[in-house]
């Protein structure tokens, strides 16, 4: 089973799980969920279900100490004289934030052990080397389980949050093994909240009609991406990013253009297919993606893009970094230094920093996912400088910044700066990445895409012809959901005659025009392999 | 609450924080603009806001802003 695009997934786990789900009494729903789920984790990781299982008792019992601890300080509190308090408080606190320190020691620990050991080790070896010493480092490579990069950021927030006193300690060990664990967000995410899933997923409501519709069609309009446009431009993806050297830098800023389309397509689609699925059981995941080509910013690019991971960074690196009382400090002394408005940008980009050094390194143990996240971190800082001069031009010259042009200027301009973080982000190495955004700037000639030399490179005319329909219809889709129509519920909400015609229709434009058989090689799933 | 809108002007000039209803939700405000308006109204109001405070809803508007702020001076 290595996708949710597997027939083994679509056409046996997915649906058996379904039909038991179905016909099991309720309370016997939620074990269907667990053991859908680790038989799904076994099917792709075999026994690496370990670590799983390791992270799951090891959420719990930091929770429960974590509460308990809270609760000995507040007896101890009840008792003491005033002037014992804060002492207390301070007691209490400092054993809070060993445990955290200790949780986070243990799973983010295990995260690098295993991910990014072979990174630093063998980039140890090579500055070893490069002193003109022996290369002593052992560098180890482990298997990853599945999902490993997910779930973990899933088990710190749950800890995190109870910490905060955001929500309570689960004293449910299974409660907590299907929020860490439930099968449809394991492979890409979303990266959930335990608010926002554990306790739905635990009370395991019973199939409905409506939820069965709306997740069905989810999942078909994800596998319509995929297979129709991510799968499309593969070959010529692999072509020009494997062989680069053979080809003029046009032929390369079209390939950049269609990796970006294709990690979309690839990404979102994977995600449609995972909240479609959690929907069939009535299970509503967060939301990852919210138009993001629509952007006017690369900050707000962000807003828009791998939600859960951005709102993760915000929520438990930017923000307690920022807002910790050093920084703070330093803050103020820069606002009264710099000014109100460049005080705060200078101070933040310390934790915009951390943030994105951390994006980039949670996608791979590489220099270009380093790198990728640099470029973003300069991107946003420098927007961040010069969003006030910007403002001050655009006054003194009476151009309306609501106007469609300009709009659709911003939006062009965030297009092209993702595409070239893109490039970056497939390259394979630094290297290599730098190397091809050099030929784009010194071998640029737009003879090879007007003589058409671009279809002998794995994508031919109709091809191309069939991507850029799907884009537009991909664009009219989006305008209206910018505009608060909801399709999928507008599509339930219409008679059977009609739904039917719209579902066979879609279905039999998968079976015609999706990639698939002699001539095309599907792509791998790129989200799960971070 | 007027002394608020005075800050939350000074910082985003191009914003109407009288009349909208979802700063964070309809991607207005960025995070630097909730360190900007933090630094700000910890100063101003003599607040300590603490992280767990900084969600899209306290953010949203001026209003829900200010219902923060009072809340906060009130748990001293």
């Amino acid at each position: 089973m290595a996708s949710y695009f597997s027939p083994q997934y679509l056409a046996l786990l997915l649906p058996a799980t379904v039909g038991l789900y179905a016909i099991t009494p309720h309370r016997a729903r939620r074990v269907i969920l667990l053991l859908a789920s680790y038989v799904f984790f076994w099917a792709v990781s075999g026994s690496l279900i370990v670590y799983l299982l390791f992270s799951t008792l090891s959420i719990h019992h930091l929770g429960l100490w974590l509460e308990l601890t809270a609760r000995n300080g507040k007896e101890k509190l009840a008792l003491a004289e005033s002037d014992q308090r804060k002492a207390i408080r301070a007691g209490i606190q400092r054993q809070q934030r060993g445990i955290i320190l200790l949780a986070v020691v243990i799973h983010i620990g295990l995260l690098l052990t295993l991910k990014y050991s072979h990174f630093f080790l063998s980039n140890g070896n090579a500055l070893l080397r490069f002193l003109h010493m022996p290369a002593i480092l052992p560098v180890p490579s482990f298997l990853l389980p599945i999902g490993i990069s997910f779930y973990t950021l899933q088990a710190v927030s749950y800890l995190i949050d109870v910490y905060r006193g955001k929500i309570p300690a689960d004293h449910n060990l299974f409660r907590l093994a299907l929020f860490l664990g439930f099968f449809p967000q394991m492979m890409e995410g979303p990266i959930c909240r335990y608010e926002q899933t554990a306790q739905r997923l635990w009370e395991a409501p019973p199939m409905c009609w409506n939820n069965f519709l709306l997740g069905g069609q989810r999942i078909l309009w994800g596998i319509i991406k995929k297979m129709v446009v991510a799968d499309r431009l593969n070959i010529f993806i692999l072509n020009v990013f494997s062989d680069y050297d053979q080809y003029n830098g046009s032929i390369i800023a079209v390939a950049a253009i269609c990796y970006t389309i294709q990690l979309y397509m690839d990404f979102s689609g994977t995600i449609d297919v995972a909240l479609g699925s959690a929907q069939l059981f009535g299970v509503a995941l967060p939301e990852n993606f919210q138009r993001p080509f629509f952007s006017r910013t690369i900050s707000e690019f962000w807003q828009r893009w791998h939600i859960t991971l951005g709102t993760w960074f915000k929520d438990y690196i930017f923000y307690p970094v920022s807002m910790s009382k050093p920084m703070k400090k330093l803050t103020s002394k820069a606002r009264k230094r710099f000014g109100p408005r460049y005080g705060p940008i200078l101070t933040s980009s310390v934790a915009l920093l951390c943030v994105w050094l951390c994006n980039g390194l949670w996608h791979g143990s590489a220099w270009n996912y380093i790198f990728f996240g640099l470029y973003h971190f300069a991107l946003i800082f420098a927007g961040n400088l010069v969003q006030p001069l910007v403002l001050t031009v655009t006054e003194r010259l009476h151009i309306n910044r609501n106007h469609i042009a300009y709009r659709l200027m911003q939006t062009l301009r965030t297009c092209i700066l993702v595409c070239i973080g893109e490039l970056f982000f497939r390259a394979e190495g630094l290297k290599n990445g730098l190397k091809m955004a050099w030929r784009m700037v010194t071998d640029w000639s737009f003879t090879p895409i007007l003589k058409g030399n671009l279809f002998a490179y794995g994508i031919d005319g109709p091809d191309t012809v069939l991507v850029v329909l799907f884009l537009v219809l991909l664009l009219v889709v989006g305008i209206l959901q910018e505009r608060g129509v909801k399709l999928g519920e507008a599509l339930v909400s219409k008679s059977w005659p009609v739904r039917i015609a719209v579902y066979y229709a879609a279905t039999c434009f998968l079976v015609i025009f999706g990639a698939y058989g002699i001539g095309y090689i599907p792509v791998d799933p790129i989200y799960a392999g971070f | 609450m007027e002394q608020l809108l005075e800050i939350l002007e000074e910082i985003r000039p191009d914003l109407d924080f009288v009349g909208c209803q979802d700063l964070i939700d309809g991607h207005h405000l960025n995070s630097l603009d909730i360190i900007s308006i933090v630094a700000e109204i910890e100063d101003a109001f003599d607040v300590t806001v603490p992280t767990v405070e900084v969600i899209p809803h306290n953010f949203n508007s001026a209003q829900n802003l200010w219902a923060m702020i009072q809340r906060l001076q009130e748990e001293g």
